[in-house]
Order: C-alpha cells, then sequence, then structure tokens
C-alpha cells in the first residue's frame, strides 16, 4: 500500500508498536540463544539472569498488547488497517510463547549439567536452535517488510525442524533400549527437542501472520 | 442469491449538462439494509433519490437508464409518483417534522392517501407507527403536543414513524443520523436493525462505521461511478478494489 494517510498519526503510532514488536522478537531470539548455550554449557547465573529476562518479555507483550488496543480504539481502523493493528497483538502472543519456551529449556539444563545425553543428540538439538533462531530472524523481517514470499520460505523450512524432532526422537527410543540407565535424561532430550518443535510451530504462525495482513486470507500449508 | 427488489441497470443522471452518475448497475436485495458509501459529490444520495425519483424535483435533473422496485419499472408511464413515493418512503439528514402535533405528524400519510376508514383505526394505526419507531412509550401521553418540540433523536424517530406509517416497501436514509449525538445514533440503528425484518432499506452514510454496523451489503461510489459492491464485512475487512481500501482506511487515493 504506497497511498498514505490522510492523518499521519496512525502510521506513526503503528509504526511505534512495529518497533516493538521487532524489538521484542530480537529479546526472544536472544534467549533462544542463551538456552542451548546454557545446555551445553551449564552456567547458573546465566539461567536465573534468562528467568529474569523472560519477565521483562512478558512484560512488553502487555505493553504492546495496551498500545495496539489504545490504537484501535482510538483510530478505529478497517480493512489492511485492522490488520496490521491486530497483528502486533497475535505476533506478540507468539513471541510471548516462544520467550516461554527458552526459559523451560533453560530450566531444563539444571537437570542435565552434564548436557543432552550423547553428542549426535546434542548435535540435533543444536542444529534445531540454529535453524529455528534463523527462521525467527527471517519472520521478524518478513514482518517488518511484509514479505509474504519469505513467509511462505519459512513455513517450508519448518518441516526441517520437525524432520530433526523426529529423528531425535528415534536415536532416543533406541538409546532408552540399549542404556536404560540413562532414560530419564533422554526423556529430558526428547522433550527438549519437542519444545523447539514448537518454536518453529510458534514462527510459522507469526509467518501466517504476516500472510494474513498482506492479502486478508490464510496461508495455506506446505505441499 | 435471491431475486433483487431494487435493480438498477445503466443508470445515469445529468443535473443539466453534467453528470453525475455513470451507468450504474446495482442489485439491492429486499429486507436487508443496504449501505451506500463514498466521498462527497460521489453520487450516493443522487442515486438514492433516484430511488423514489426525488430527482424529477429538480428540473435540470435527467436519468437515463431502468430503475425497477419489485419487478415495476418506477418510469412507467402508468406509474403514480405519489403513489411510488409511499411505497418508497424518506427519511432525511435533518429531522424535518411538520410544524403539526405528534399525533398529526404520523396520521398525515395516512390522511392523504386515505388509508384507514375512522378515527379509531387511524389513532390504532399512528400507535402502531409510533411503537414500530421505538417512540410511543416517550410520547404516548403527549400526542396533541408539537412534534417539533422533541430532541433531535426523537424527532427522528417521528420522522420514521411518519414514513413507516403508510407502509412502504422501501425505506431511503439520507444520512439519518448526522445530526444526532452517539446515544441517539445508537438507538436509530438499533431501530433500523429492527426495522429491515419488513423493509428493505438503502442508507447513505459518511460514517464508515455506521455502514460496518448496520448494514448488511456496503456499495462504494466514486466520481459517480459504482466502484464496488459486496457484503458489508468483506467491503470492510478485504475490499476487492484498491479505491475502496483507500477510502475506508483514509489514505490519499
Amino acid at each position: 500500500m504506497s497511498n498514505e494517510h490522510i492523518v499521519a498519526g496512525f502510521d506513526q503510532d503503528l509504526a511505534k508498536i512495529k518497533a516493538q514488536v521487532l524489538s521484542m522478537g530480537e529479546a526472544v531470539n536472544q534467549q533462544i540463544q542463551k538456552a542451548t548455550e546454557a545446555l551445553a554449557n551449564f552456567d547458573a547465573e546465566a539461567v536465573d539472569l534468562l528467568i529474569t529476562t523472560d519477565r521483562r518479555i512478558n512484560g512488553m507483550h502487555k505493553d504492546i498488547h495496551s498500545r495496539a488496543e489504545s490504537l484501535i480504539a482510538r483510530r478505529q481502523p478497517m480493512a489492511l488497517d485492522l490488520r496490521q493493528a491486530l497483528a502486533p497483538v497475535n505476533i506478540a502472543g507468539e513471541l510471548e510463547r516462544i520467550g516461554d519456551h527458552a526459559k523451560s529449556t533453560a530450566k531444563r539444563s539444571r537437570k542435565l549439567v552434564d548436557g543432552p545425553s550423547g553428542v549426535a543428540a546434542m548435535d540435533i538439538i543444536a542444529e534445531m536452535s540454529t535453524l529455528t533462531q534463523s527462521m525467527l530472524r527471517q519472520v521478524l523481517s518478513a514482518y517488518d517488510n511484509v514479505d509474504i514470499d519469505l513467509a511462505a520460505e519459512i513455513r517450508d523450512r519448518d518441516q526441517k525442524v520437525d524432520k530433526l524432532n523426529k529423528a531425535l526422537f528415534k536415536l532416543a527410543l533406541d538409546a532408552i533400549a540399549t542404556a536404560p540407565d540413562k532414560a530419564e535424561a533422554f526423556i529430558h532430550t526428547i522433550l527438549l527437542a519437542r519444545t523447539f518443535e514448537r518454536v518453529g510451530d510458534h514462527v510459522v504462525n507469526i509467518a501466517r501472520h504476516v500472510h494474513q495482513i498482506a492479502t486478508g486470507e490464510d496461508l495455506k500449508a506446505s505441499e | 442469491m435471491e431475486h433483487p427488489f431494487i435493480t438498477a441497470r445503466d443508470v445515469d443522471v445529468f443535473y443539466g449538462d453534467k453528470q453525475a452518475l455513470f451507468g450504474i448497475d446495482l442489485d439491492i436485495q429486499a429486507k436487508e439494509v443496504t449501505a451506500l458509501i463514498g466521498p462527497s459529490g460521489c453520487g450516493k444520495s443522487t442515486f438514492l433519490r433516484a430511488i423514489n425519483r426525488m430527482n424529477d424535483l429538480i428540473p435540470i435533473c435527467r436519468m437515463t437508464g431502468q430503475l425497477e422496485i419489485g419487478g415495476q419499472d418506477i418510469h412507467a408511464p402508468a406509474v403514480d409518483v405519489v403513489a411510488l413515493r409511499a411505497q418508497v418512503g424518506m427519511v432525511f439528514q435533518k429531522p424535518n417534522p411538520f410544524p403539526k402535533s405528534i399525533f398529526e405528524n404520523v396520521a398525515y400519510g395516512l390522511r392523504i392517501h386515505k388509508m384507514t376508514s375512522n378515527k379509531t383505526e387511524l389513532a390504532d394505526r399512528v400507535e402502531w407507527s409510533l411503537k414500530s419507531a421505538g417512540l410511543w412509550d416517550e410520547v404516548a401521553d403527549r400526542l396533541d403536543e408539537p412534534g417539533n418540540g422533541l430532541s433531535g433523536g426523537q424527532q427522528q424517530r417521528l420522522c420514521i414513524a411518519r414514513t413507516i406509517a403508510v407502509q412502504p416497501k422501501v425505506i431511503l436514509m439520507d444520512e439519518p443520523c448526522s445530526a444526532l449525538d452517539p446515544i441517539a445514533t445508537a438507538v436509530i440503528e438499533e431501530l433500523i436493525d429492527g426495522l429491515r425484518k419488513d423493509y428493505t432499506i438503502v442508507i447513505v452514510t459518511h460514517s464508515m462505521q455506521q455502514a460496518a454496523r448496520i448494514s448488511q451489503k456496503t456499495a462504494f461510489f466514486h466520481l459517480g461511478k459504482l466502484i464496488e459492491v459486496g457484503d458489508t464485512e468483506t467491503v470492510f475487512t478485504n475490499p476487492t478494489q484498491e479505491q475502496t481500501q483507500n477510502y475506508i482506511t483514509g489514505r490519499i487515493g
């Protein structure tokens, strides 16, 4: 939409909220990165800091929600404008859930001070983390530029995350069968992979919101 | 899709040499509220006034094309314009009660169209009309007081009562709430929503929120042309035309 609003205030208010969402997204991405680092090299202080940061992220979510609510109440946007005004609420909600997953990953690292069981498992977890972080950065860019092609690409990339989750599940099951004494650690590993799989799903949900802003329609599932 | 109650085909309207409407094709369904929106001068009020031939009152105004109501060409030689306007009532922007009592305002149309046969029937019809317009409880004990002594919102409901007294098929409304406060507006909007059970309503409004709240169909006019018509929900959430989107979101189009 190249045409400008007659009332510039709407664009200015929306730009501020969008900047907050992008900043929240960046903070959440750092949380995933730090939580993954804590898995590889347990650091009690870093985990405590991460939990504190999650509260700040929850505060950002509430602030975005209340600003979007105020924008809608005051400007009464319609059509594309309404979708743009609602998107921050939905996207910040997804980011808040990703933040929670980062927190739960960090908390689980307390139970896995030696890292997830087995080098192969840790490699898969690390790959899932790297992939979801990359997808999250991409989806924030897609939101910033209302890029629906990039949104579709992110949806497709999530299939790789799902495959890694399944691969880890199989690996952990086999490991439990051969070394039942390590079952607890491997179950934690399964749950970690599940967490990153959920992060991927939230990122795809954000991609769907981006598609919805631009088109007013749902983004179809991958072929 | 039901057969439309009002159909406009290739309607052009001219004020002297100036063309105000260009080839309007529009179907209006029975017992729905259709909102006509668009910037000032877009032709929406001209189209509204074409529906009951109010434009005939403007000497330089002429129309070509075809307008049918209930399958009847409203320009057919046999059509009695006075009878047409009883069938297609109109409520205006500014409440315009006659300088008569509340009772006589509503009774007026019934008398001139000889629609009641005795005083009791007349009184019953006035009461029914005032009740239908949601005004009865507020005026029942002062029917002989002047209509123009009522509040703005009450006067507008009196005008609606006057319109529905003669049992029209269609009610045209030209910005009926623009002179009213938000509470009086809400009362009228609620009334319109109730009236659509029995009447086909076409409303011109500058308030897009009002169009979104009360109508089932919305038609967007721009520079004398019908740009888009569709379900109100679609027009205000995902219009098909960029011009519509620009207008409803307040963009410089």
